[in-house]
């Protein structure tokens, strides 16, 4: 191991450590460093223009979506180099799709795509009720077998969960066992990372960072409704 | 005195940002003596690019230079890469490495060449050029350090009463200057002198030190600091019948002036001074040859001996790179490989394998590019800072201490990676360094260079796509620390590395931290890692060749 994967390793807040063993193996942050920490902190600060906003939202966007193919399964893999030389390397399966909650989980579609040119896209719409404040789904939308598929559920802001839990819930009624789906996240709050938790354990979690205060403006500044 | 149209100006193969025009551009230089017989297959990179086998002729005629020293030989044109001479053709290849294994400087051998007017010391000069065994010669003539006239000089060279033989003629100053940083491998800027005004072009001719250096011109003996810098001298001793009667020629028959005129400056001025200033440093002298470029027994000896002098400063990077015992070490405290995850095992296996279309190389490679960037400028100091957020608490967060970042990519490989650097720096300022190896001597070559103006205040990403033996990444180095840039503000990436490679860079630059998404053990003959990915830029470009890679 070289100097480099310890830093990344010992680098790690205590914060992050603690809540890390709190919310079980599922449950993994991106590897941080200061280059990562740079970007949430453009996006945490209000006084960002739209124009970097959606910049560094998009490279710490791509920055997740890498790491969450990286819990996608594989198997070993040796192929014959150009210098004739054998390489052991390794293959993802086939029969991944990707499923993002409307809106602003399809401001990852586009770092999914820059990754998996024709990777399948699903829609969740869940809307909260102006009376009951419970959420709901009032359109989901997935390719037909999405039941046999790996499924990276795309999105970026949870603070509450009830969202995610939503959404979920709508993949498993289609047959998505929880131990497929991969939920990619920016920001997440150690509330809704309890609540998502506690109804599915099987889920995995991705997020880049795990802050009581959740930045709900991402939506809205992301696509300029704000 | 009067004029020449040829000059001795030498082309230079790199150029610098502090070439303001085009003109100073294609002028400027060095003159790189290539042995070569053959024309465009002369330096075959590990992937063939067409090198120019000469430079683009100077439009202008108005700037050409007019002489009233020294005779300058057809053969060495201000504008071409190249020496004609028999039947070999010299090139102003590459430059090859001006640093030894370690990545440290290797002073340059310096030869003095001084005689008198029309003496013949170019031709010797041209001579040892082409005699010698090294591929990188930089001739500087005494001539470039005339100093301006002013009025009323300038009125008296008109009428031919200007001494420009006189040692007064000449800024001694700054010839030790532009001597000693080119004897330390720097890069200097060589003012361009104009005969028509006796004044310095706003332009200057950028050179680099070479692996010898030959100093020409009437007085290089004359001052005790020059004469200390000169690690062989040497004095081109002709009849003075012989240079008046060359100089009566040239001046007549080439460029059109009166016998009256050119005996009155001769017998005032260029014969008292050779008597007077001239003459007596002769007995500085290592050598004095008889009958200047004729006398090849004198100049086959000086051969002999300099390319002695030159094998014993070590000169032939990468081979010893290659069959260096660092093999065995552990790997550097400057490595930083990205952890080895399966995403990055599962990018790796489309890239090496030889059956992976083009497309799809091209796509998995930007794809890890990306990664191995973002992971390199995490390696960049940050700060502490706190921002307001819109939900009314306030943030502990970072930033970059630096916005001075700049990228530079070794071509052709490496300029792969611009386009990461780019999408995830703003406005980054990007420059090029084009090294190729030449298949004659196994070296790398420096083509071509152009960086950020201030280059020493940025941090620099150095980017080239695979590093096998290291020869080109320290070249590249090499040429960064030449601009002044900390040898701590260098940050090497690559997506692939061979270990020899890191060990070669790290040992000769233990500052310059090194960033690669995979470590190969092996190296074989013709320099590629081992499994490796083949040749990365032939791949990505789409120019292999229809040959073996082993």
């Amino acid at each position: 191991m070289t100097r480099s994967s310890d830093n990344n390793m010992g680098n790690v807040s205590a914060e992050v450590n603690q809540m890390d063993v709190d919310f079980g193996k599922n449950f993994k942050v991106l590897r941080p460093n200061d280059q990562i920490r740079e970007l949430q902190t453009i996006l945490r600060d209000k006084s960002t223009s739209r124009s970097d906003f959606k910049f560094y939202a998009d490279r710490l966007i791509r920055l997740v979506i890498e790491e969450s193919l990286n819990q996608l399964p594989y198997s070993d893999c040796s192929v014959v180099t150009p210098t004739g030389a054998i390489y052991d390397g390794l293959k993802y399966r086939s029969g991944n799709c990707g499923v993002s909650i409307v809106r602003s989980g399809e401001a990852m579609e586009t770092g999914l795509r820059e990754c998996c040119r024709s990777i399948r896209i699903g829609k969740i719409l869940v809307e909260s009720d102006p009376e009951s404040h419970e959420a709901k789904v009032v359109y989901a939308r997935f390719p037909e077998d999405i039941s046999k598929r790996q499924v990276l559920l795309m999105y970026p802001i949870m603070s509450t969960g009830n969202t995610v839990v939503q959404a979920v819930n709508v993949l498993k009624e289609h047959g998505v066992p929880e131990q497929s789906i991969i939920l990619s996240n920016l920001f997440c709050t150690p509330v809704a990372a309890q609540m998502v938790i506690q109804h599915f354990p099987d889920l995995k979690i991705l997020t880049s960072e795990l802050h009581s205060t959740a930045p709900n403006h991402f939506g809205q500044k992301y696509f300029g409704t704000d | 005195m009067s004029q020449n149209p040829q000059s001795i100006d030498v082309p230079s193969s790199c150029s610098s940002e502090s070439d303001t025009n085009e003109r100073a551009e294609t002028e400027n230089g060095t003159i790189y003596s290539h042995d070569s017989g053959y024309e465009n297959e002369m330096c075959c990179p590990a992937s063939p690019i067409t090198v120019p086998s000469s430079r683009p002729r100077l439009a202008s005629s108005t700037n050409r230079r007019q002489r009233t020293t020294s005779t300058s030989q057809n053969t060495i044109r201000p504008n071409e890469a190249i020496i004609r001479c028999n039947q070999r053709t010299i090139y102003t290849a590459g430059r090859p490495p001006w640093y030894n294994t370690m990545g440290q400087q290797v002073e340059p051998f310096v030869i003095g060449i001084c005689g008198g007017s029309a003496s013949g010391k170019t031709t010797v000069a041209q001579k040892i050029i082409e005699s010698l065994d090294v591929p990188w010669v930089t001739l500087l003539s005494m001539d470039c350090f005339y100093k301006i006239l002013n009025d009323k000089q300038h009125e008296a060279a008109e009428r031919n009463e200007y001494n420009f033989d006189h040692p007064d003629a000449f800024d001694f100053e700054l010839m030790v200057d532009v001597i000693k940083k080119l004897k330390e491998g720097r890069k200097v800027e060589v003012p361009v002198y104009n005969f028509v005004t006796h004044a310095r072009e706003p332009h200057t001719k950028t050179m680099y030190g070479a692996n010898v250096i030959i100093f020409e011109g009437i007085l290089t003996f004359h001052s005790a600091e020059v004469l200390e810098m000169l690690d062989m001298k040497i004095f081109v001793d002709t009849d003075a019948d012989i240079r008046l009667a060359r100089r009566l020629k040239r001046d007549i028959s080439q460029r059109g002036r009166d016998l009256e005129g050119v005996l009155k400056q001769y017998s005032t001025m260029v014969k008292p001074s050779y008597s007077n200033y001239i003459a007596p440093t002769m007995q500085h002298a290592d050598i004095i040859v008889p009958r200047g470029g004729e006398n090849i027994v004198a100049i086959q000896l000086i051969v002999q001996h300099v390319n002695t002098q030159l094998q014993l400063r070590g000169f032939k990077v990468r081979e010893t790179l290659a069959h260096s015992e660092m093999q065995h070490l552990p790997m550097p405290n400057s490595l930083y490989l990205l952890p080895e995850t399966p995403q990055i095992k599962g990018l790796h296996t489309f890239i090496r394998n030889a059956n992976t279309s083009r497309d799809e190389f091209i796509f998995y490679s930007n794809r890890l590019i990306r990664l191995v960037i973002e992971y390199a400028l995490s390696l960049m100091p940050f700060k502490n800072v706190s921002v307001e957020t819109p939900q009314g608490i306030s943030y502990e967060g970072k930033r970059m201490s630096s916005t001075k970042i700049c990228g530079v990519s070794i071509l052709r490989a490496g300029e792969t990676m611009e386009q990461a650097v780019s999408e995830v720096c703003k406005n980054i300022r990007i420059g090029k360094i084009l090294i190729q190896t030449n298949q004659q001597t196994g070296e790398p070559e420096l083509y071509y260079l152009r960086l950020p103006k201030d280059m020493k205040d940025y941090r620099v990403i150095l980017m080239d796509a695979t590093v096998a033996t290291g020869a080109a990444a320290i070249m590249a180095i090499r040429v960064l620390l030449d601009h002044d840039v900390p040898e701590e503000n260098i940050l090497l990436v690559s997506l692939l590395m061979a270990e020899i490679g890191v060990h070669s860079i790290a040992y000769a630059f233990p500052k310059v931290q090194i960033v690669t998404s995979a470590l190969d053990p092996e190296i074989n003959d013709k320099f590629y890692v081992i499994p490796g990915i083949g040749n990365f830029g032939d791949r990505y470009y789409g120019t292999e060749p229809n040959t073996e890679y082993s």
